[in-house]
């Protein structure tokens, strides 16, 4: 009998704490790794690949593990996921993504973006599913703005002439015409993204165009619109066109993708394109602003 | 609104160290430091009036408060920049875009020119040279070709000779999966034969029609690799292409045009074979031919025969007020396959003008602008972020 009340007090206390969930409206900032990955996959706690999860890095804080390594098409399944448990019905997300994380959101959101979602509870399981919470469904996700560093939604030119393997299907994406044909960038769906761009890049300063983080340039990193590259710079540098800040066109008239605005250059050349398993180089920007901004 | 923009982002630059280190110290991580918009104020707090007793530490209240006003003001510049930008470009459906909005979606059908470092096996850039490459498009379905061109230049961009000592096409096979089609070579040439422009013009040219040259049953992706020469120097250089070889559909039955709701809608006729989801895109020019929308179509179709509707919003014709007749180019369509690599299954593509629009009144189209449940749910929403953080700026502005 004890064991019996146990139960259903136990069970009661999961359905209140479901409904709560369902019904009140939360704020969660998903973070969206990128190549290499290193966080179990739907395990949301997982922040291998940024740094300490005790960290703070936006309210509510959710690690959107893919392996990055395979095909975006692949693993884009996983991001869906993470964004219908966290990003429906009540629920609001901010975003934060690295590198190829770019990407992975940008795609979701242009060939996705306006698909019937169902509204979830915001409980996953081992996959990193979540129940539905209503039945009823939603177009797109809620998704209050993205904040970007060292971004690869451009491509990298290391992807283009072997300096990363080959054999490695996000490298194929992340060539610099593939990434930029993958889908429409402009289609963000409304939302901001805001770009950080590094340009703390020597080692393959003779690859990559312009100034660079060592693994994209700033014609990915900040948002330059187009089907292929280009070489952009910081304003010191006279015989380079600039990457200016904010939305508008870069020096030399080239336009960025829409709604992506440059709110970090790097002018000091002082970070680079690696977390180091601590949040870092450019990284360590995007986690202040979340800190800050996603609450 | 891009002043605007240019505007926060040099405020925010300004404001960010001052607001961070006051966010960082005078908060407790994580939980302790999710402040509630609308929440009360604790009595302990630094937005809390001063006691007499606490002048010794008026100073150090008043900073506080001070570096909280900055720490809002930059939360509401963030939260009106999100606003303003989600409101602006959703006056029209994201299925109706001004071409402005979508600068590099309106020519698909143009050679994609690259500019490289002449990159050498090792790994190296050679020096005082760039190498500069073509390639007709990334995405290719059945017997459509593929030319790609490589040419070298100095810094002055002088055309330099090149030697292209050997190229290939072959199978990009999944990772540890051996390709079941074999390497086919191509012949760069500068004779201006064989899809070569111009005859020695230093410009080198192949062409690859996967679906007569080995790869008519490969869904996958196909590598062209170039080795170079130029004069001591050894390069390489890659060209990656997506090939469909069966269409999912085909286009049957031409483009009905209608004025329906105050939006022209452009029907295209298509027998589908395969169901599921399809993405359309097309390009409005006026009649001068000056690109003015941006058309998409997104959505799930069943099998057989359909039409693919897409719309020319009323208000976005209105606010740009373009010529008639309207032409409708350059239309290009998929099959979306979910976590899939190939992700898409191409359909034919229909280059240059696919229809020409009758003329119509401007005041044949409506002048509202797009309303949605989504819409709504996004300004709603914005809109609370917006008056949350100037309640607090306001609060903490106050004497």
């Amino acid at each position: 009998m004890r064991r019996w009340t146990g139960s259903v007090l136990k069970g009661a206390a999961a359905l209140a704490a479901l409904t709560a969930l369902g019904a009140t409206a939360t704020n969660y900032s998903l973070w969206i790794n990128g190549r290499t990955g290193g966080g179990q996959l739907g395990n949301y706690a997982d922040f291998a690949y940024w740094g300490p999860s005790s960290t703070a890095a936006g309210v509510n804080k959710k690690s959107v593990n893919w392996d990055g390594y395979n095909h975006v098409s692949d693993q884009s399944y996983l991001v869906r996921n993470a964004l219908d448990c966290y990003c429906t019905g009540a629920n609001w997300c901010y975003i934060a993504v690295h590198s190829a994380g770019n990407l992975m959101i940008g795609y979701n959101l242009d060939l996705y973006g306006g698909s019937a979602r169902y509204k979830k509870t915001p409980v996953p399981n081992a996959a990193g599913e979540c129940t539905n919470s209503d039945g009823s469904t939603q177009t797109g996700w809620n998704i209050k703005w993205v904040d970007v560093a060292a971004g690869a939604a451009g491509g990298s030119e290391l992807s283009d002439a072997g300096s990363w393997t080959t054999s490695e299907p996000l490298v194929q994406d992340l060539k610099t015409t593939t990434a930029r044909a993958m889908y429409n960038h402009n289609n963000t769906r409304g939302k901001m993204f805001y770009m950080y761009a590094g340009a703390k890049g020597t080692l393959y300063s003779g690859i990559l165009p312009g100034q660079d983080d060592e693994a994209v340039a700033y014609h990915s990193s900040g948002g330059v619109a187009g089907s292929s590259g280009g070489s952009y710079c910081n304003p010191s540098d006279w015989f380079c066109n600039d990457l200016t800040l904010g939305t508008g066109a870069t020096e030399g008239g080239h336009a960025k993708w829409t709604n992506h605005s440059v709110v970090f250059r790097d002018d000091s050349e002082s970070y680079n394109h690696y977390t180091n398993g601590n949040w870092g180089g450019v990284v360590s920007k995007v986690r202040a602003d979340m800190a800050l901004n996603a609450q | 609104m891009r002043n605007r923009r240019l505007a926060w982002a040099a405020a925010a630059v300004a404001a960010g160290a001052l607001g961070w280190y006051a966010w960082s110290s005078a908060a407790a991580p994580e939980a302790a430091a999710v402040a509630s918009a609308g929440a009360a104020l604790p009595a302990t707090s630094p937005f809390a009036p001063l006691s007499a007793s606490a002048s010794a530490f008026g100073d150090a209240n008043r900073r506080a408060r001070a570096e909280q006003l900055a720490l809002w003001q930059q939360r509401l510049a963030r939260a009106q920049d999100t606003l303003e930008a989600y409101r602006d470009s959703t006056r029209y459906p994201y299925e109706s875009q001004p071409s402005s909005a979508h600068p590099d979606q309106l020519y698909p059908n143009r050679p994609i020119d690259e500019d490289h470092a002449l990159r050498t096996r090792d790994g190296k850039a050679a020096s005082g040279v760039r190498l500069r490459t073509s390639q007709e498009r990334v995405f290719v379905q059945g017997s459509e070709s593929v030319r790609f061109t490589v040419s070298l230049v100095d810094e002055a961009g002088r055309t330099q000779p090149l030697r292209v000592s050997r190229a290939w096409a072959h199978e990009l096979p999944k990772p540890n999966t051996a390709s079941l089609f074999p390497e086919v070579p191509l012949n760069f040439n500068d004779d201006g034969t064989a899809g070569d422009a111009a005859p020695s013009d230093g410009v080198y040219s192949a062409t690859l029609q996967p679906a007569t040259q080995g790869f008519a049953q490969l869904l996958g992706a196909i590598r062209v690799e170039v080795d170079l020469q130029y004069r001591d120097e050894r390069g390489m250089t890659l060209f990656d292409i997506v090939y469909t070889p069966q269409s999912p559909a085909d286009w049957q039955g031409g483009v009905r045009e209608a004025l329906e709701d105050g939006s022209l809608n452009f029907y295209l006729g298509a027998n589908v074979r395969v169901p599921g989801r399809y993405v359309v895109t097309a390009r409005v020019d006026d009649a001068s031919g000056q690109p003015f929308a941006l058309l998409t179509f997104n959505d799930e179709v069943a099998a057989g025969a359909q039409a693919f509707r897409l719309s020319l919003f009323g208000k976005l014709v209105r606010d740009g007020k373009p010529a008639f007749p309207l032409t409708l180019r350059d239309v290009d369509a998929f099959l979306l396959r979910p976590d899939a690599f190939p992700d898409r299954l191409l359909m034919p593509r229909l280059a240059g003008i696919v229809h020409a629009s009758r003329s119509y009144a401007l005041a044949s189209f409506a002048d509202t602008e797009w309303s949605s449940e989504e819409r709504s749910r996004y300004l709603a929403e914005l809109q609370r972020d917006v008056d949350a953080a100037r309640t607090r700026v306001d609060q903490l502005g106050r004497p």
